[in-house]
């Protein structure tokens, strides 16, 4: 019973049950009601009809339950109506608040999460999982705890009558709403672990083999893979059957179940209401009736309690992010407004990520001064990528620092963002409006001056093209602008924000060179002035910079100007021959 | 109501006449159930003895069990039928997938694909069990229980078969509705919907310009406005559904008045109105489950389109030939070759080539010159407009040779890594290796280091989900895969080099120059160093080969390829 172990320890649902009780409690009252009037109606009808075969000397007598009719009739669809709407209401107030909270948590180390899980959509697959937890509720938890209080219900109103009989029922319903449920987590618990098991190993198998499918072709070893996949798919498709045909016997017996309960009240309603046309036994028609309606508020709850093995995945998923989410940055309100010019300097900086001891960059020791043009070359996995995020101040030094105008970076805060902007591989196009984009850059700028970075940017031409200019909707990940045009509104965006120092990690390597050079003229031209930190692995657009580095294996390798280095440096210019073609390899 | 197609499914006269069998023996079983039940109330309640009715309840359990007996069976028959249809489509699209290749993934996308054949195929397997289920019962039962009740008292059938066209009529008036209206509102629906996991994904950049704490309020507030609209389109989105409640279970409560009254007046007896009132819901009850599982079935059918569509691409229907080894004097000659993606819109324009022997054509050009589908063409996944192909002197009009694909060696830019052991996928095309070939191979690609690095060597996995490899590291792989295999003779580039860095880069050139020995070679690249290397060089721009010849020639005349030369020095 997994289920319950991690309902014990969840910090995600259970705090919000509380809060909206009122119309928690209303949801609730309208499921009963819904299946109350679906009951009563056949009661009632049962009881009219035997009354009536009674032919009871004036019509007056019948009235009540002829208007009752009418009204239980016309309640249950109303009643179904509005639980349902209220139902949603309920579950959607509490997405609201499980997506802020998820938001939170996420946002606490948002520069590293996408390393962290380095595969998938992680964060597709959290956002889904709060969509699972909106379906337990309206699938799984309010349809059982309406039976339940339909089985309380029942039975207070059978034990008016008799003690026993209610008792009997007690135990007959029991059997419906926790044996069969239970049954049914218990019985298929394994196999649908199993089955998801399999389900998974599809899924990555065929995505892995589909990315590959060109090498599957050229080798003509297709076949192979066909017949690997049909053996997984057999696997599933055993475990499957399994499960449904263990659902289906259950189904089964859960009806059959429903005809004892009816004989049984057939039975003690035979003894309970002795008459002779009429009289106490216009009871008996009623009583029966009575539980054919209610059979629909039973029968699925034992296929709703197999779901929660389903949604395990996802409860077990966040509460384990709120547990793993490292410490905020300290709070910044005690650092003051710094002023220009904007110094960065960087004294014997070591970095090893804490689970592993390697030394991602050694020993590092560099100033950045105002208005300085520095790129930063290296292999990839030389460390450069992670200076960046040390000067940012997103990481801390294992030993050095890195202080910006004497203040340790990291002591900044969130305020960094105001001295440091950065554009990087691949920015990020938020699916709204071009002009929502841009001011992100600066929430309060004005129309003109949104035209007139994308003009500085270049883009002017291109949005004014657009059938609605600026308020054309960016598409899912920005996909409607091309690479060199997404890093444009990137661009757009820091100018708007107007940081005195830029990072640019690692911006165009993506491109073709022509859009390329392009860019990074653009790029230079704008941010002029600005203090700009390029970490790239090109020589593509180096000659524009004031002065250029290499990291290797963590360590500082060459430094110097780009025409000290082209004229002075081996290496250097062994890099620029191949670059421009006159290298030959001996 | 089942869609003409599903007709075709093999076995499925058989399956719809058990089905229909099925259905009548549960009707019969339905106005049984409900016969014994009301003559067991109707003897109590005229003052019967209760010992006296066990054989009613007896018959009245034993109709019961029937009917959901013959769910039960019905249930697993289908079960097996729909997963075995299931299974021979999934077949089918599975070998479609990796016979036609890249064409049908790239326009379908990666994901989508492995969802249709996963998930697409799971939602076939429910519709083509709920579809066969619901229709046959919808078809039957109601009308035998209409008849049963028509049998009892004329008028209350007529009521009740009156009132069906009208519950159809509002359903179906109120879908519209509905839908129009969520069609209208779909667009913000949408963006409000995405918006939350569009918030997670660009939570760097918030992050990056300061603004990820405040953005929080905006999260709330949206999901607030979503939770608004939902509610406003449920609202009338659910109409239908409480159209259909609300016409039954009125119909139901209208019956029993009318039975009352009528049973006032002294018109009927208790018995048949009381198997009347038992019988209503169950004339109802199958239109109830057809419409509740109607939009499962919905899914079911749009993925069954999607996969019929590409079920139904062609493959091409192109003769085979015999093509020999590559070797020394091998030719191929291609002229007057013409692609294009969409009409009207020509990628390739006549383009004319003849190669001989072991060469190393070089095909140079920025991006969207065609270079990329040029070596589309010639490993033959796409096929050309039209051409003249010669492989020495066979004519064909496109690359999808069996006998040619399997010289081929594909190195993109991005090769892929099965997820498995580095050995698995240095073998990939020499499945029978020997160890010692494929250390000589880890050796001459240089991935001596990475191996001494991993912790269990060659048997370390890679790939996805395992230990990540940078794109030099993927490059030596496919290197490793080339040298493994001496069969293959002809080697396809498409852009090797162009992401890494300039280092790793000429680390990898090294490498890779020995193994180009004794290959036809067609090398597609924007990076000018590498034509140092090649024998003959097209120059492309804009789908056409604008010049050709040795890097010699096309330095001397001063055209096409010195102006790209120029372009790309600029800086």
């Amino acid at each position: 019973m997994k289920i319950f172990k991690l309902f014990k320890k969840d910090t995600w649902i259970r705090p919000f049950l509380g809060k909206y009780r009122k119309s928690l409690f209303f949801a609730l009252t309208l499921g009963f009601m819904t299946f109350f009037c679906g009951g009563a109606l056949m009661f009632n009808s049962g009881f009219l009809i035997s009354k009536s075969a009674a032919h009871p000397e004036n019509i007056l007598l019948v009235y009540v339950p002829i208007v009752l009719t009418r009204a239980f009739g016309i309640g249950r669809p109303v009643f179904r109506y509005l639980e349902r709407l209220t139902s949603h209401n309920w579950v959607l107030k509490l997405t609201s608040e499980l997506r802020l909270k998820l938001y939170r948590v996420l946002e606490k180390d948002a520069v590293f999460f996408k390393n962290k899980y380095q595969t998938g959509d992680i964060l597709g697959l959290l956002s889904e999982d709060i969509d699972h937890i909106q379906n337990l509720y309206l699938r799984t938890v309010f349809p059982t705890v309406i039976a339940w209080i339909l089985t309380v219900f029942i039975v207070i109103a059978l034990g008016i009558f008799s003690l026993w009989f209610a008792l009997v029922m007690l135990l007959l319903l029991c059997v419906q709403v926790i044996l069969f449920p239970l049954m049914a987590i218990l019985v298929n618990g394994a196999r649908q672990e199993k089955q998801k098991m399999l389900k998974n190993e599809l899924y990555t198998e065929l995505t892995d083999n589909i990315l590959g499918v060109s090498d599957w072709i050229f080798s003509q070893r297709g076949k192979e893979y066909l017949e690997f996949h049909k053996e997984i798919e057999d696997k599933l498709h055993h475990v499957t059957r399994a499960i449904k045909k263990s659902n289906h016997y259950r189904n089964t017996g859960v009806q059959l179940m429903f005809g004892v309960i009816a004989i049984a009240l057939l039975l003690w309603s035979g003894m309970q209401f002795p008459g002779n046309h009429g009289g106490a036994a216009n009871w008996i028609a009623a009583f029966v009736l009575v539980i054919f309606p209610l059979i629909d508020a039973f029968a699925p709850l034992n296929d709703a309690a197999q779901e929660t093995n389903i949604y395990q995945d996802s409860l077990k998923r966040l509460n384990g992010l709120s547990n793993e989410s490292s410490d905020e940055r300290k709070p910044s309100e005690s650092i003051k407004q710094l002023n220009a010019p904007f110094v960065l300097t960087v004294n014997n900086l070591s970095y090893h990520y804490p689970d592993d001891n390697k030394q991602v960059l050694n020993d590092l020791t560099l100033s950045v001064g105002s208005g300085q043009k520095l790129a930063i070359l290296g292999r990839s996995g030389s460390g450069k990528t992670t200076l960046a995020k040390l000067l940012r101040g997103d990481l801390e030094p294992s030993v050095g620092s890195l202080k910006l105008n004497g203040i340790d970076v990291s002591d900044l805060g969130e305020s960094v963002s105001d001295y440091i902007g950065v554009i990087h591989q691949a920015p990020y196009l938020f699916n709204t409006t071009i002009s929502n984009n841009l001011r992100i850059g600066n929430e309060d700028a004005t129309t003109a001056s949104l035209w007139q970075v994308l003009e500085r940017v270049g883009l002017k031409n291109l949005v004014t093209s657009l059938p609605e200019g600026l308020e054309t909707v960016v598409d899912e990940a920005g996909l409607r602008f091309s690479g060199g045009e997404r890093h444009r509104l990137a661009l757009a965006r820091i100018l708007l924000k107007n940081t005195p120092i830029v990072i640019l990690d690692e911006p165009t390597v993506s491109l073709d060179p022509l859009t390329e050079q392009d860019l990074i003229e653009t790029f230079m031209k704008q941010l002029e002035g600005k203090t700009i930190i390029w970490i790239t692995h090109h020589l593509q657009g180096l000659s524009m910079m004031d002065k250029v580095i290499f990291i290797e294996d963590g360590k500082l390798k060459i430094e110097g100007s780009p025409d000290e280095l082209a004229s002075s440096n081996e290496h250097y210019k062994k890099l620029l021959a191949i670059d421009h073609g006159d290298y030959v390899v001996e | 109501m089942i869609d003409k197609k599903l007709m075709l499914l093999p076995g499925i006269k058989k399956i719809l006449l058990i089905l229909t069998g099925l259905a009548l023996m549960q009707a019969v079983a339905i106005v049984g159930q409900a016969c014994f039940l009301s003559t067991a109330i109707v003897n109590l309640w005229s003052g019967n003895g209760l010992v006296s009715q066990f054989k009613w309840i007896l018959l009245f359990f034993l109709c019961y069990a029937i009917r959901h007996l013959v769910n039960f069976y019905r249930e697993e028959l289908l079960d097996k039928y729909a997963a075995e249809q299931a299974g021979n489509i999934r077949g089918k699209l599975l070998k479609k997938i990796f016979y036609l290749g890249p064409i049908v993934i790239q326009s379908n996308g990666t994901g989508n694909t492995t969802t249709m054949a996963l998930e697409g195929i799971d939602q076939v397997e429910d519709y083509l069990h709920l579809i066969f289920a619901k229709v046959t019962t919808l078809m039957i039962v109601p009308w035998v229980v209409l008849v049963a009740i028509f049998y009892f008292d004329w008028e209350s059938a007529a009521f009740l078969l009156g009132i069906f066209p009208v519950i159809i009529i509002f359903m179906i008036v109120l879908g519209y509705a509905a839908q129009s209206r969520a069609d209208r509102q779909y667009a913000s629906y949408q963006m409000l919907s995405n918006h939350f996991v569009d918030s997670l994904r660009g939570i760097d950049t918030l992050k990056y310009f300061g603004l990820s704490k405040r953005y929080a309020n905006s999260i709330f507030k949206t999901s607030e406005k979503f939770r608004k609209a939902t509610l406003n389109t449920l609202k009338i989105a659910i109409l239908s559904t409480f159209a259909l409640d609300f016409f039954t279970t009125l119909s139901i409560a209208v019956v029993a008045v009318f039975l009352g009254l009528r049973l006032i007046d002294g018109h009927m007896v208790l018995y048949p109105a009381l198997t009347i009132l038992i019988l209503s819901p169950e004339y109802f009850l199958p239109i109830r489950d057809f419409s509740s599982d109607y939009h499962a079935t919905l899914n079911g059918k749009n993925a069954l389109g999607a996969i019929n569509k590409i079920l139904d691409v062609l493959e091409p229907t192109i003769l085979p030939l015999s093509i020999d080894k590559w070797n020394n004097s091998s030719r191929l000659k291609f002229s007057n070759l013409n692609f294009s993606y969409a009409e009207n819109k020509p990628a390739l324009k006549k383009i004319n080539l003849a190669v001989s022997g072991y060469k190393k054509v070089g095909i140079i050009g920025l991006s969207g010159s065609g270079k990329s589908t040029l070596i589309n063409i010639l490993s033959g996944f796409l096929d050309p407009n039209e051409a003249v192909i010669r492989f020495n002197d066979e004519e064909t009009t496109s690359f999808a040779q069996k006998d040619w694909q399997k010289q081929l060696i594909y190195i993109p830019q991005n090769p892929y890594i099965f997820k498995g052991t580095l050995r698995d996928n240095v073998v990939f095309y020499q499945p029978e290796a020997t160890m010692e070939q494929v250390k000589q191979a880890v050796e001459v690609v240089g991935l001596n280091e990475l191996v001494s690095e991993l912790p269990m060597g060659l048997d370390t996995q890679i790939g996805e989900g395992a230990r990540a490899l940078s794109g030099g590291q993927a490059q030596r792989i496919a290197l490793a895969r080339a040298f493994l295999d001496k069969q293959r003779k002809v080697l396809l580039f498409d852009e090797p080099t162009a992401h890494l860095d300039i280092e790793t880069e000429v680390e990898l050139k090294e490498r890779m120059l020995p193994l180009m020995e004794n290959h036809l070679v067609f090398f597609a690249t924007h990076r000018l160093h590498w034509m140092k290397e090649m024998d003959l060089i097209l120059v492309m721009d804009k789908g056409e080969v604008v010049e050709s010849g040795t890097l010699d020639e096309l330095r001397q005349s001063d055209g096409a390829f010195a102006e790209l030369t120029r372009s790309l020095r600029r800086r």
